[in-house]
């Protein structure tokens, strides 16, 4: 036990002093707040100014209304949103209000403008012509409120009375609640399940990954060195084997925690929402166990492999296990009882990550948890004890990978 | 005393090491010889149970092997190689550590075998600083800081200079004398020559020699010969006492059939050249090596 202590101690310190593991350690975070935070703060900029939008109107029934209508969009200080100047005139024909339209749009501060065109008795077409595209949010609002006009208009010339109107035009939302056994109800905010779940899947990959290479690395640099002939005369491999993941594993947990911090003070609760911590518990058994497992299965690829470049290989591949859940988040959420999503549930690879959605999503009864974690338990020790054997004489076989049929003649050797 | 029984080591049916036996003694340097391939490193990593046998017996003072054994047992591998990354008294700590020492000791000595072998000044500085020479140095410290009772050096001396190599072979003779039990292996004949009184030659994983140095010597000596003349000995070659010959400018080695007298010998050539020098000589360890294997092979 001491000998393990020793050498975990001895590969976190030296990987903490590491450049690699600082860099890392703020230029991960960096890039997710670039990733995340960037957008909305470039888009919240655009809002911060007022927008002027021509109308060129042909049927000269929007116009106003639609001023009216658009007035609820404020920006600070009570400013509105998008002032609208009207750019009809009568008897000009509608190329030439174009023309000078289209002109005032390039040369002029003008947003863009919205062309209106009555094509026949009840059809109507528009257009927004602009410098830019991609101003989605405006245009759904224009799009709402002249729809909301017309079918105002309509209703009105076929004598409905405005009382009427009114009320047809009032919109019902569907707001989601999800009942929890205790007989509270829970508010199923979509976002709010989603990151909860997705940060935990996100963090137990980043950490596997990260602590697994870094594991595949270390090895692989002691076989090239031949270190590991003087640590296996020093201790047993399976001293070894579990120094080394304790010793990573510290480390992950320690990048987590500071990435957390940084996380928590830039951003306040505004990215990971409080919700995110209900019931942390069992997910955080799911995780331990997820890591343990993940990471047992990397050292024994980097016990066997000789370079980083064959170690790449195959790492990629068992990450990309790790990561198939979140792909089936989406229709996880729809649908947690679905028969895949079951039969993912007992499979020790992508247990940990399906329960740790689950438990977000569903009521798991208690006595899936007992059966998934078992499972992850046993496997777990199974992959130890295999780990350990193929440890044992991959870390000293150099030169050509051994074949699936050597290896498991090392699992059988005693 | 290590004593070493029937060891035999199978990898999928290949055998590395076939049923070699052998005991090295506090207070000598037990040389374990033979050319690349031989079954040497199999050899090692079975006494220092990092390999099972498949079969055959490791017993030292008498008891059988147990992880206590790592402890007590310094091994410097052939192939060198630290943390490049690390500084050097950390990496140094650290072996120290895993061999059980306590922190502080393991401070003390550090600082003392550094302070000896004059690298010092480097203590605090990161390995891949230092010239492959101090390296090795650092390596050669961690193999015996924590004072273990069972050294095995396999080539102890590559990657040294003369200088170098002196202050290491002064510190195997010191481990020596204090009666510790010191296995060397090395392909390099001239070293073992020098440092090992007892010898163990492997070759296909099989013995091909073994005994104390000296009267192995005797065995083979009595027929080398050292010749320096004047003339054409080019017909020295077909003679029939001759085994072999090697003839350089006006000076000659030659090894002669078993049955030979030197003196005989001597008298069939001084009439067709000028003889200057003739001497019966001891052969080299490493002709002898050489002689073994291509016998054996």
């Amino acid at each position: 036990m001491k000998k393990i202590i020793t050498i975990a101690k001895w590969e976190f310190l030296e990987k903490v002093k590491t450049k690699a593991f600082i860099i890392s350690l703020v230029i991960t975070p960096l890039i997710i707040i670039a990733f995340s935070v960037l957008p909305t703060l470039l888009s919240q900029k655009e809002d911060l100014r007022t927008k002027i939008i021509g109308v060129v109107d042909t049927s000269g029934v929007y116009f106003t209304p639609l001023q009216k209508e658009l007035e609820e969009y404020k920006i600070e200080n009570n400013q509105p949103q998008y002032v609208l100047i009207n750019l009809t005139e009568k008897n000009k024909p509608l190329d030439e209000l174009k023309a000078k339209a289209d002109r005032d749009v390039l040369d002029k501060g003008i947003e863009g403008y919205l062309l209106i065109r009555n094509g026949g008795t009840d059809s109507l077409k528009v257009e927004f012509r602009s410098e830019k595209v991609g101003s989605f949010g405006d245009l759904r609002r224009f799009e709402e409120k002249i729809n909301k006009i017309r079918m105002q208009n309509e209703l009105l010339a076929k004598g409905m009375s405005t009382e009427l109107v009114k009320i047809l035009q009032n919109n019902v939302e569907i707001e989601h609640i999800k009942i929890e056994k205790s007989g509270e109800e829970g508010k199923s905010n979509f976002m709010v399940v989603f990151f909860s779940a997705f940060i935990f899947i996100l963090l137990l990959m980043m950490m596997v990954i990260y602590s697994g290479q870094m594991l595949v690395r270390s090895l692989i640099e002691e076989k090239s060195n031949r270190i590991i002939e003087i640590l296996i005369s020093s201790c047993k491999p399976e001293e070894l084997l579990a120094g080394k993941i304790l010793g990573l594993s510290a480390l992950g947990l320690t990048q987590i925690f500071i990435w957390s911090l940084i996380g928590i003070t830039l951003v306040g609760g505004a990215v990971i929402p409080p919700e995110a911590f209900e019931g942390i518990l069992p997910m955080l058994l799911y995780f331990v166990l997820g890591f343990l497992f993940y990471t047992t299965i990397f050292v024994s690829i980097g016990s066997i492999v000789n370079t980083e470049q064959e170690a790449q290989q195959i790492t990629t591949y068992i990450s990309l296990v790790l990561v198939m859940p979140v792909v089936l988040a989406m229709p996880a959420i729809e649908n947690p009882n679905s028969l895949l999503l079951k039969v993912m549930t007992y499979i020790p690879f992508t247990t940990p990550s399906i329960m740790l959605l689950k438990l977000k999503i569903v009521d798991v009864p208690v006595s899936e948890i007992i059966i998934t974690v078992a499972i992850m338990l046993l496997s777990t020790i199974i992959t130890i004890k295999l780990a350990a054997k193929i440890f044992r004489i991959g870390i000293l076989s150099y030169g050509k990978r051994p074949t699936l049929q050597e290896i498991s003649q090392w699992i059988r050797e005693k | 005393m290590l004593v070493v029984e029937n060891l035999v080591k199978e990898f999928n049916n290949v055998t590395a090491v076939n049923n070699i036996s052998f005991t090295v003694k506090p207070g000598a340097i037990f040389g374990l010889l033979g050319p690349n391939g031989a079954g040497k490193t199999t050899t090692i990593r079975t006494i220092l149970n990092i390999i099972k046998p498949t079969s055959g017996k490791i017993l030292f003072n008498g008891n059988p092997i147990t992880d206590e054994f790592f402890n007590i047992i310094g091994y410097l591998p052939e192939e060198r190689g630290l943390y490049r990354k690390s500084k050097v008294i950390d990496i140094i700590l650290y072996f120290a550590e895993l061999k059980n020492m306590r922190r502080d000791e393991a401070a003390k000595e550090a600082d003392r075998w550094l302070k000896q072998l004059n690298i010092y000044q480097h203590k605090n500085k990161k390995l891949e600083e230092l010239s492959k020479g101090n390296q090795q140095k650092i390596q050669f410290i961690t193999s015996i800081i924590h004072n273990p009772q069972l050294m095995i050096f396999d080539e102890p001396f590559a990657g040294f200079d003369p200088i170098n190599q002196q202050e290491i072979k002064d510190l195997i003779f010191s481990f020596r004398s204090e009666g510790k039990i010191i296995m060397l292996s090395t392909h390099q004949m001239d070293t073992a020559e020098k440092l090992c009184s007892e010898i163990f030659l492997i070759d296909n994983g099989k013995e091909v020699k073994s005994g104390k140095l000296a009267d192995i010597k005797k065995e083979f000596g009595t027929r080398h010969i050292k010749l320096e003349y004047n003339g054409d000995a080019s017909f020295i070659k077909s003679l029939p006492e001759v085994e072999t010959c090697d003839t350089y400018n006006n000076y000659a080695e030659i090894k002669l059939r078993d049955d030979t007298d030197p003196a005989q010998f001597l008298k069939k050539i001084v009439s067709k050249i000028d003889v200057y020098h003739f001497s019966v000589i001891e052969p080299t360890l490493n002709q002898i090596f050489i002689d073994l294997i291509k016998e054996n092979n």
